[in-house]
């Protein structure tokens, strides 16, 4: 589906913030991404004509990148970190408890679109160590026995806004260090919440 | 600018200029330093690190890539080294462990980098056990290139050329790391005019085209250097036969003009050879049909038919892709029959076969341009057809010459695809719809301050027919006053220039219909010209034709021209003759002989001679070697002559400049309206390319350009639909571009469908009632 | 052991709103932009820098001040905060951008007034949506206050920042590719030369690239002085950093510290020691790209200087530490498969070789290994950075090809038994 004059608007805005209309690229794949799910092939010829590249150029860019999905995506995207700290942590099992309920491989997404399960390196979340992220909002210290209840909590309450404070409240454990400010801000899609974007949210 | 400066190499002091690349310094000095990204003519990428040579720092020695490190004084360079030896071996068994075992069926094996430098520089096994990657293979990504991503060792000279070189990014790497392949978008086929160049430059088999897969191993080849002749910029080309059979045609590197690309209309038009609707035997017309006579009985019956009509007016229907040496005997032939055989007639009786011929501008006033030009212009101008269509290596030339700064000023409206690489594009408030320029060009700011005093090379010829000369003259006068000024005119029509250098006037298609005489008796010859067809004034030319006494076709098919042919004289084509032809630059290269002359062809020269013959006129020529030097006396530069001897010296391999007298004898066109605006594309419905197979299919999109208000105006919202004419209604892609002024509708003049159009009818454009989309495209 | 307080001290005393402009305010915060527009003397700016001997903190390591000092001359200049922090181990970058994002501003603006540049991006890796949205609305904040925008502190200059995501590329961290990321490309490292940033960066316009714990330094180096930073620390390693401590540890976080004492000393503080008061068997010093060090090796301080030195590298400031159940080799496995996955593809060596070391090892993990497989891992290591030396040579175009290096010698040269006791046996026959 082509984008509507309000997107369109939305993606003049964000090109206007940069000295040269290409460094725009990024942002607006989010904008698909947050309209779709992922970065579908109408998407790619709509920014192809707003930023003047061709469409295989901006589906080059968009495939380099792990967090624009080429393939549609469901509701909630968990990402479960693997690199050294947490794989010296036991994500291994971590991954394994969701991978059953979930019934997913890696980059799979279910029939109802309600997960799409990926392993990730690094998220930067080292100390609070296994830790995981739905739609990009972090939960630290998340042992495999809390993965499955937040996996459970996800597909039966269907909260529409992800908060990561409220995940790490209910589910999350040790923390790589103290949040200490109080965050009611997260996201709705697949897409990062980020206020350029369009996609933060508040519970 | 660069000095000389010395740098060492295994030992050895050596000299290149300060900045050159280390690994061509090598090269040139007979140092061979391995590589698969870095080619001569893209930008160094230093990707595939196959060139990792050592280096003195003064922290020691370094591996750094040699495509990528410039000549410094006193550099230390070590290419033999055991550290240097064993990164080799480490790079090619790392490019080896995803390769797939695919020589047997490759067609790069025998003529394969990759395989050469494992043979040369790579270890003798692979330890690699695991699985390899697999990919789909191989794939379309057009109509004539197939990709085959298991065998593509990523070095990105494909997508680079497509960026840098045509500006045509169809394919790009897509995804990252090891899971990285070449592709295009889906429904956005790497559809350009270029394609075929990255077939050649490929390191490896990945990229293959449909017209040579399985055809031959290059052992087999037999290959010979000619020059093209598809449009005027006249490329340099190697012919690869095979059992008498053209197989191939590449590409080379002549500095001067075609730096080693071709188009792709250049590199796979050739098919045609071996067609079988090629005429191999002399046609005789009798009632309505042809059967076939021998040469003794042809020539019998010219003469009796020249004896029969008393006095007759003999004309000559030229085309573009006869040698000098053939034109040459033409004007003989021409000069004969109008001067010595008949009653002297002083106007010329040969007319050029190209709508978009116009006097031009030559002579001392004007400084006829180089390509080499290009690059050293600051400015460069253009008003003519649509230069990425009919002389597609003129555009990457001028491509290349913006990247490296030149200014670009393009006029409207028939080069609306190089509008986005000019600096300033002139459309409606400039050039009018019947392109007059409607305003004084010393009155365009943007203009003379681009070009005043600076070093200009303008690109002149007519966009139509229909346009005034006036218009031109203005600009290019204007140009050659206020700036140092260089000029193309941009006739694009293959051996255009042989022609006016070798015939002493030459007239145009109009003067052709003009001075017909139907209550004369007429002979008329077409020589490789299809205007029944191409031109704008075919209709009237086809009832000239009919109403002729007698006409005499040398071709190669039976076409709509020749279908009314008396007799159809069939000629020798593309590598099948010896000769000489002009670029426009007034360079005149060499093309060569590799086939043997089909079936009972002879050359156009050969037939004219024996002609001559039969006519009592005593010439004799023993081969093209003779004609050519009588027509190479004739050059101005008398240092410079185009002898076949002094072509095939190596200083010489990319022709020689030189000039003659030229003297073209056509006048506007009285009248100026047209409704529709008829152009030339690239690929067409001539009879060469509808007979070859490989790439007739790219000549079938039928389309019309027009901007959103006029398509607004004729109530379309779609993306296909009707021309429609008269009688004639024409299934076409709309393709909307904003560049066009209002009111202006473009539709090809070469393409199967449109033969029947006439650019000075009304026509309207409807919506398609059904949305079917078209077959091709 | 104490910290010392520099990047942490405003959020430590105000842990609820550390991030708002009005609390940072009242904490001292813009002072130091204010002293700079006052004084108005860049070239002092730049020399206060100098004499602080600050190290990049982003993992290379370089002197700030000279790199400042090699910025071309330009109408069009640019500043990027290289806000990617990915390298595994590593997320103290984090901290700042989510609890005193204005201190990174405010470094910022004193930055761009030194080097007369108006327009700094803040490239902040993707998968950071919270701290992302904390910069967002600091930024915003300081727009409206003036200190952003046109005339900023009403000096004249203006300062535009713009926030930009990344998505999901490690590769991105480093300078030349995340230029590539900003202005809307494939994130695929540049070649140097001729495309130093200094010279040659973001749209090809000198580019100043510095990490946020190097420029969220600033801002007290100004108000102090560049001396006294440089009395903080050791030579060679002057001021505090900030440490991530996280594995096997009782206590991981991040801590800032002057940097001096050793790694034993900082785990045992700080970490509190090991979980199950297990012995450590192996830590990495610096971030995964770092050579291991072993647990005899606890001794080696945590200065720049003393860690090249012992074969490994400071880097990110990141220590991850292993305890004696570790199985090893999948440590191993884990690094090398990061790096496989985030390799950009241009070069052969890191596309092919990354991979196939990923594949041996995966081997090797699962009782598929073969005897020869060892010395086959050091040779494709070997081809990928000859000669297996610190620091590391590189057939690569940048760094990451040798960074999948590290693991492998450290599990070779320290822990060889643990890999050769996953192969088949050696079947001696009657007569050898």
């Amino acid at each position: 589906m082509s984008w509507d004059s309000k997107l369109i608007d939305r993606a003049k805005e964000i090109i206007e913030l940069y000295p040269q209309k290409r460094s725009a690229l990024g942002p607006l794949l989010y904008l698909a991404q947050e309209k779709e799910g992922y970065i579908d092939d109408d998407s790619v010829v709509e920014i192809s004509k707003l930023i003047g590249i061709t469409e295989v150029q901006v589906r080059s860019v968009a495939s380099f990148y792990t967090m624009y999905k080429q393939e549609p995506s469901g509701k909630y995207l968990l990402s479960v970190c693997k690199s050294i700290s947490c794989e010296i942590n036991n994500s291994k099992e971590v991954i394994d408890n969701i991978k059953e309920f979930t019934g997913l491989a890696n980059n799979e997404t279910d029939i109802e679109s309600t997960f799409t399960f990926e392993e990730v390196e690094c998220i930067g979340a080292c100390g609070g160590a296994p830790a995981v992220q739905i739609n990009y909002e972090t939960v630290e210290g998340v042992t495999p026995t809390k993965a499955l209840e937040l996996c459970k909590y996800l597909k039966e309450e269907v909260p529409e806004v992800i908060v990561a404070d409220e995940l790490q409240d209910k589910f999350g454990g040790t923390k790589s260090f103290d949040w200490a400010i109080e965050d009611n801000s997260g996201t709705s899609s697949t897409a990062p919440g980020f206020q350029i974007i369009g996609t933060s949210e508040e519970k | 600018m660069s000095e000389n400066i010395k740098f060492t190499v295994n030992g050895n002091e050596l000299e290149a200029k300060s900045g050159e690349l280390l690994i061509e310094a090598c090269e040139n000095s007979g140092i061979h330093i391995p590589r698969f990204c870095w080619h001569k003519r893209l930008e160094p990428v230093g990707m595939c690190r196959m060139c990792l040579v050592e280096v003195e720092t003064p922290r020691g020695k370094a591996l750094v890539p040699s495509c990528t490190t410039e000549i410094t004084e006193d550099l230390v360079v070590e290419t033999e080294s055991e550290v240097v030896t064993k990164a080799q071996e480490g790079i090619l068994e790392f490019l080896l462990i995803n390769h797939p075992l695919d020589c047997p069926v490759c067609d790069k094996a025998g003529e394969c980098p990759l395989q050469d430098q494992t043979m040369a520089y790579g270890p003798g096994e692979s330890r690699f056990v695991e699985e390899k990657r697999h990919f789909e293979k191989p794939i379309s990504i057009s109509e004539i290139i197939l990709l085959d991503r298991e065998r593509c060792i990523l070095c990105a000279r494909c997508t680079r050329f497509s960026d840098e070189i045509s500006g045509d990014p169809l394919i790009e790497f897509i995804q990252r790391g090891n899971k990285t392949e070449v592709n295009t978008f889906p429904d956005e086929p790497f559809r350009s005019y270029f394609s075929g160049n990255t077939v050649q430059i490929c390191p490896v088999g990945a990229l293959t085209s449909t017209s040579y897969r399985f055809k031959a191993r290059p052992w087999d080849l037999k290959k010979v250097s000619s020059t093209c002749n598809c449009c005027s910029v006249g490329c340099s080309i190697e012919l690869n036969t095979s059992q008498n059979k053209m197989l191939r045609i590449l590409g080379e590197d002549n500095e001067f003009t075609n730096q080693g690309w071709l188009s792709d209309k250049g590199r796979y038009n050739f098919d045609y050879l071996h067609s079988e609707n090629r005429v191999l035997n002399i046609l005789n017309k009798s009632e309505d049909s042809f059967n076939e006579i021998s040469i003794s009985e042809a020539m019998a019956k010219i003469k009796n038919k020249i004896d029969e009509l008393d006095n007759p007016n003999v004309k000559f229907l030229l085309g573009s892709s006869s040698t000098n040496e053939e034109y040459f005997v033409i004007n003989e032939i021409g000069n004969y029959l109008n001067k010595d055989k008949f009653l002297s007639r002083d106007s010329s009786n040969i007319y050029f076969g190209d709508d978009l011929l116009f006097e031009g501008y030559f002579g001392d006033q004007y400084s006829q341009a180089k390509l080499e030009d290009l690059d050293n212009s600051e400015t460069i101008v253009v008003w003519a057809e649509d230069i990425k269509d009919n002389l597609p290596i003129l555009y990457l030339r001028i491509k290349k010459a913006v990247k490296n700064g030149s200014k670009l000023i393009v006029f409207g409206h028939t080069n609306t695809s190089i509008a986005g690489l000019a600096d300033f594009y002139f459309g409606a408030d400039i050039v009018s719809n019947k392109f007059e320029l409607i305003r004084n060009p010393n009155e365009i700011e943007d203009l003379k301050n681009n070009i005043e005093g600076k070093k200009v090379t303008v690109i002149a010829g007519k966009s139509t027919v229909f346009q005034k000369k006036e218009s031109l003259d203005k600009l290019i006068n204007f140009l050659n006053e206020k700036s140092e000024l260089q000029v193309f005119n941009a006739f694009s029509k293959g051996n255009t220039f042989g022609a006016l250098q070798n015939i002493d006037e030459v007239k145009g298609l109009n003067e052709f219909c003009n001075e017909f005489d139907t209550n004369a008796k007429n002979i008329v010859f077409t020589i490789g010209v299809n205007p029944v067809n191409s031109s704008f004034f075919g209709q009237k030319i086809k009832e000239k034709l009919i109403a002729s006494d007698f006409v005499i076709s040398l071709d190669l098919f039976v076409n709509e021209t020749t279908e009314l042919a008396d007799l159809i004289l069939p000629t020798t084509s593309l590598g099948e003759k010896e000769g000489t032809v002009t670029n426009m630059e007034m360079r005149v290269m060499k093309q060569n002989k590799i086939l043997p002359a089909p079936g009972s062809t002879l050359s156009e020269w050969e037939y004219l001679t024996s002609i001559l013959n039969v006519l009592g006129e005593d010439v004799n020529y023993k081969n093209e070697n003779e004609i050519n030097n009588y027509l190479s006396e004739k050059y101005i530069n008398q240092e410079k002559l185009p002898t076949f001897d002094n072509l095939n010296k190596p200083s010489n391999l990319f022709g020689v400049i030189n000039k003659k007298d030229i003297n073209i004898n056509i006048k506007d066109l009285e009248e100026d309206n047209f409704s529709l605006l008829m152009v030339r594309r690239l690929y067409g419905d001539s009879s060469t390319q509808i007979n070859s197979p490989s790439i007739s299919m790219l000549g079938a999109h039928k389309f019309i350009e027009l901007n959103s208000i006029t398509a607004k105006k004729y109530g379309i919202n779609s993306k296909v639909g009707n021309l429609i004419q008269g009688p004639n209604s024409i299934l076409i892609n709309i393709d909307i571009n904003e560049y066009l002024p209002d009111d202006l509708v473009i539709a090809p003049i070469n393409r199967r469908g449109f033969e029947n159009i006439d650019p000075c009818l009304d026509f309207d454009i409807t919506e398609a009632k059904n949305r079917e989309e078209l077959n091709v495209n | 052991m104490k910290e010392t307080l520099l990047l942490t001290k405003h959020m430590r005393e105000n842990p609820e709103n550390s991030h708002l402009i009005d609390v940072y305010e009242k904490n001292n915060g813009y002072s130091a932009a204010r002293k700079v527009f006052k004084e108005n003397n860049p070239g002092d700016v730049i020399e206060e820098i100098k004499t602080s001997n600050i190290r990049g903190r982003g993992g290379a390591g370089f002197p700030t001040g000279v790199k400042w000092g090699f910025l071309a001359e330009d109408e069009e200049r640019y500043l990027v905060i290289n806000a990617d922090e990915s390298e595994p181990g590593t997320f103290k970058d984090r901290i700042l951008l989510e609890r005193d994002p204005h201190q990174l501003i405010e470094g910022i603006i004193v930055t761009s007034f030194a080097s007369n540049i108006s327009k700094a991006f803040i490239y902040i890796r993707g998968e950071y949506a919270k701290p992302a949205r904390r910069v967002q609305d600091a930024v915003e904040q300081a727009y409206e206050k003036g200190y952003l925008g046109k005339n900023i502190f009403d000096s004249g200059k203006d300062l535009d920042v713009v926030v930009h995501l990344g998505a999901g590329a490690y590769i991105c961290g480093e300078e030349t590719a995340l230029l590539n990321s900003l202005e809307g490309r494939r994130g695929e490292p540049r070649l140097k030369p001729p495309y130093f940033p200094a010279v040659k960066g973001l749209y090809n316009k000198p580019t100043l690239v510095n990490n946020v714990e190097t420029i969220s330094s600033v801002p007290w180096i100004i108000n102090n002085s560049g001396k006294d930073y440089a009395k903080l620390g050791v030579e060679g390693s002057t001021g505090t950093r900030i440490f991530s401590l996280s594995g096997h540890v009782n206590t991981p976080g991040n801590f800032e510290i002057e940097m001096g004492c050793s790694f034993g000393e900082f785990i045992d503080n700080f970490g509190n020691g090991i979980k199950e008061n297990k012995s450590v068997k192996a830590y990495i010093p610096g971030g995964a790209s770092a050579p291991w060090f072993t647990g005899e090796q606890l001794d080696i301080k945590m200065t720049i200087d003393d860690v090249a030195n012992a074969g490994s590298m400071l880097g990110s400031g990141a220590v991850v530490v292993m305890d004696e159940d570790t199985n090893l080799v999948l440590a191993a496995k884990s690094i090398v498969s990061f790096f496989a996955h985030e390799s950009c593809g241009q070069c052969t060596p890191c596309r092919e070789g990354t991979t196939w070391l990923e594949m041996i090892l995966e081997r090797i993990a699962s009782g598929r290994g073969r005897t020869s497989d060892i010395d086959l891992l050091l040779d494709v290591c070997d081809n990928i950075s000859p000669g297996l030396a610190w620091p590391p040579q590189m057939t690569t175009i940048c760094p990451l090809g040798p960074s999948a290096v590290s693991p492998i010698t450290s599990l070779m040269g320290s822990f060889r038994e643990e890999v050769e006791s996953l192969l088949p046996k050696k079947v001696l026959i009657n007569n050898e």
